[in-house]
């Protein structure tokens, strides 16, 4: 059985995924506080992962359960983060 | 971005959901992972705001070196991808062609991990040289193991093709693909949180 697909630019992802890699180590050299650096480095590399996961995993066509499969761990994770970080971090 | 239509391959798919078994099956292996590698480094994060002293001895890696092996990580994501693309339309050659290159840009990660693991540990700063360095070798350990779990993959893959035994099983290379990607986005934040947060300076 086979259905059609599309396929991303995969090139054109890549090109972007390296220029936010330079973009970030780059972000360590700027006068800017400690805390906007890490947003911005963080920031970006949240945008790399989104842009592999939806182009070269496929999500942006996946079925709505392989969604949950990705995001359900993802909520766990961050739930048990934030329960946990004001006993260890503020300490 | 141009994108271009193509037909996908045709697999056994699960009648309830339309989803090809073998998907479902690596993306419900993938949400373990995440709570794997995200328990690690939600420790790695806590005990880092939760204790001092960690700058000093971050700033004993190398920028240049964890840059250069992000680069050769994602560009292997790309080289995977394009394997998957071959297969999809048929390109036996093209599919080979990738795949090959996808093992040996895995294999360089290792080889340079392995050097700067060496350089390290060399310089005094083993596993028990402090939090830091035990994080730093359990995390990237841990996805250097990886790593190395989707190089044997994608030369059984490799090898496969080669023999002509992937002939109607190309959906396989997705499969690899899948997780191969999954190691390199764990990758993409393995390098800001050890390589890049401690330049500025900090506790």
């Amino acid at each position: 059985m086979a259905r059609e697909r599309v396929h991303p630019n995969y090139v054109g992802v890549w090109l972007w995924l390296v220029a936010l890699l330079i973009a970030s180590v780059g972000v360590t050299t700027l006068p800017v506080p400690t805390g906007v650096a890490l947003f911005l480095i963080f920031g970006m590399a949240v945008v790399k992962a989104v842009l592999v996961a939806l182009n070269y995993m496929h999500l942006k066509f996946e079925h709505l359960l392989i969604y949950a499969m990705a995001i359900v761990p993802l909520v766990i994770f961050f739930v048990l983060w934030l329960v946990l970080y004001p006993d260890i971090a503020l300490h | 971005m141009a994108e271009t239509h193509v037909m996908a391959i045709g697999v056994d798919t699960r009648a309830a959901t339309g989803i090809p078994t073998g998907k479902i099956g690596v993306w419900w292996f993938l949400a373990s992972e995440i709570v794997l590698f995200g328990g690690l480094i939600g420790s790695f994060v806590m005990s880092r705001l939760g204790s001092g002293g960690w700058s000093e001895m971050a700033a004993h890696l190398s920028v240049p070196i964890g840059t250069i092996n992000t680069f050769v990580l994602l560009t292997s994501s790309l080289t995977m991808v394009l394997a998957f693309a071959a297969a999809e339309k048929g390109d036996q050659k093209g599919m080979r062609t990738w795949l090959l290159l996808t093992v040996l840009l895995g294999l360089a990660f290792l080889i340079i991990k392995g050097f700067e693991w060496g350089s390290k540990i060399g310089a005094g700063f083993t596993p028990m040289a402090g939090s830091f360095w035990s994080f730093y070798y359990t995390m990237t350990g841990l996805h250097a193991l990886h790593v190395l779990g989707g190089v044997v993959v994608n030369s059984i893959l490799f090898l496969s093709a080669l023999m002509g035994l992937l002939r109607g099983r190309e959906h396989r290379v997705e499969l690899a693909g899948l997780y191969w990607h999954f190691v390199d986005v764990v990758w993409i934040f393995l390098f800001p949180l050890l390589y890049l947060s401690w330049s500025r300076g900090g506790r």
